[in-house]
């Protein structure tokens, strides 16, 4: 077949799959909320030892960390059914979608239980202490002394998670469900133009991953604002900086000291 | 349907058949991806003024989309590019020749770059700048410098990161399936719907991928705690 590429239907397939992005957004949100209890409650039998759970929450994390997302929807969308009728649940009627968003979030509160621990415990210990001894309760001191400083520390990784997700939502299309990759498959099938289909596809993810970055990376620096002095002062073996002229350390004194990272 | 426990270890075998397809896939990618990623990187960090800019452009690009997106552009995009230099030179040769494994190679190899060269980047930036000046204080040259002083460390303060990034790889070699490769996850296709055992199969394929995580996490830390040794009797 003479396969000519033109252009033009990038730009004409991009509105097309736009219609669909509510969907993957759909994905996201609703995987990352269920994502953020499934973790919080797999992260707190490790953090306070409680003895069986903490193991269970282990094995959990484990296996989902250590397969692919694309085997764990093949088996929730497949097994799931199975072990529900075991105990007369029939739920092999559900849309696909509800076992995207179910195995994407059990798939991200595995990463987010590891993240919520480790940001929990690098907040020092100190830090409560400090905070009992000008009379705080125990809740005020983790409103507002270590959930503050736990947020700071969890958020860069859970950008990264949230990036990793939206492109990971391309993957449901394999259950059939009808999402940005999977309409740009039916749209390729359609009009024999592939290679314009998935530049398409490609341009809006990048987009998409684009903007949530930088949104996130304004989330981060807000949190982040109590430590913004520590963070420059780093050299590295290739920063060839020689001397610093004395009007960068006049804007840096000045930046300093209005405490930001605006400056 | 009924689960059939015993149809788990009789997929798993079967399975078993498919795990070298999937570790070469891997193991292309992670090879190639490392050299890519390592040119790249030192294009950034010594801002070489062109290449430094597409590097940046590609680690963006790839990175802001889905690896399945890369794969199935590849495989639509590679023989119109193919075919048409063929026909233009007169080559006889057409990318129908092409197998298929080569596509997922390929792709996933441009994918592996842009996640390794920021691992590689960040593990460069992570070395102290009085090494490398130290190592010019008693005489090496610059190449000597980075290879005797720089990458030992650099190497060991990536580590974990490479190791996260092998581990997603192998995870994403499950998408060779798009193109006809039979790779872990295609074989437990194969085998669940030859055998109507879904559950079964998938379970199967999940604990051999469990199964090697573990082990490239196994590995990892035995060539951590290698690594590390020049730590011994430091301050820490």
């Amino acid at each position: 077949m003479e396969y000519g590429f033109d252009l033009s239907y990038v730009f004409e397939f991009i509105p097309k799959l736009l219609q669909t992005l509510n969907l993957t957004l759909l994905i996201v949100a609703g995987a990352l909320v269920l994502g953020i209890a499934v973790g919080l409650l797999a992260a707190l039998p490790r953090l306070y030892k409680v003895p069986v759970l903490e193991h269970l929450s282990m094995v959990y994390v484990s296996f989902f960390r250590g397969t692919p997302v694309l085997i764990q929807l093949f088996l929730f969308y497949y097994g799931l059914p199975e072990i529900l009728k075991l105990v007369s649940v029939d739920v092999s009627r559900l849309p696909a979608l509800y076992f995207v968003m179910l195995t994407f979030g059990l798939n991200a509160g595995a990463y987010l239980s590891e993240n919520i621990r480790a940001a929990v415990l690098a907040v020092d210990r100190g830090q409560v202490e400090a905070a009992y001894s000008i009379g705080m309760t125990g809740f005020q001191a983790f409103v507002r002394i270590v959930l503050p400083q736990a947020l700071a520390i969890a958020v860069p990784v859970f950008s990264n998670l949230v990036l990793a997700m939206v492109k990971d939502t391309s993957l449901a299309f394999t259950l059939g469900v009808m999402e940005m990759t999977g309409k740009a498959q039916t749209l390729g099938t359609l009009t024999q133009h592939f290679l314009e289909t998935y530049l398409a596809l490609a341009l809006i993810y990048l987009v998409i991953c684009s903007v949530l970055e930088r949104v996130l990376l304004l989330v981060e620096r807000r949190l982040q604002r109590h430590k913004q002095r520590e963070t420059k002062s780093r050299r590295g073996w290739l920063l060839r900086r020689k001397h610093a002229t004395l009007g960068q350390l006049t804007r840096e004194a000045v930046a300093g000291s209005k405490g930001g990272a605006w400056g | 349907m009924k689960l059939d426990p015993a149809f788990i270890w009789t997929a798993f075998v079967q399975l078993l058949s498919a795990v070298p397809t999937t570790l070469a896939i891997t193991g292309v990618s992670v090879l190639c991806g490392f050299v890519i990623g390592t040119a790249t990187a030192l294009f950034r960090l010594y801002r070489i003024p062109v290449l430094a800019q597409l590097s940046a452009g590609y680690v963006t690009v790839i990175r802001g989309t889905p690896m399945l997106t890369h794969l199935l552009l590849i495989y639509f995009g590679l023989p119109v590019v193919v075919d048409g230099l063929s026909a233009e030179l007169g080559l006889g040769w057409n990318s129908a020749k092409i197998p298929m494994i080569a596509f997922a190679y390929l792709s996933f190899s441009i994918t592996a770059g842009a996640y390794l060269s920021e691992v590689v980047r960040s593990g460069l930036q992570a070395v102290d700048r009085g090494q490398i000046e130290a190592a010019w204080s008693i005489g090496m040259t610059t190449p000597q410098a980075l290879r005797r002083i720089v990458f030992p460390q650099a190497l060991a303060a990536s580590l974990p990161n490479l190791s996260g990034s092998v581990i997603g790889l192998l995870h994403g070699s499950t998408l060779a399936f798009t193109v006809s490769v039979v790779d872990l996850n295609a074989k437990a296709q194969i085998v669940a719907s030859t055998n109507w055992k879904f559950f079964e199969a998938y379970l199967a394929a999940a604990l051999i991928f469990w199964g090697l995580t573990i082990l490239i996490e196994r590995i990892t830390a035995l060539i951590e705690r290698k690594i590390h040794v020049y730590r011994k009797g430091g301050v820490a």
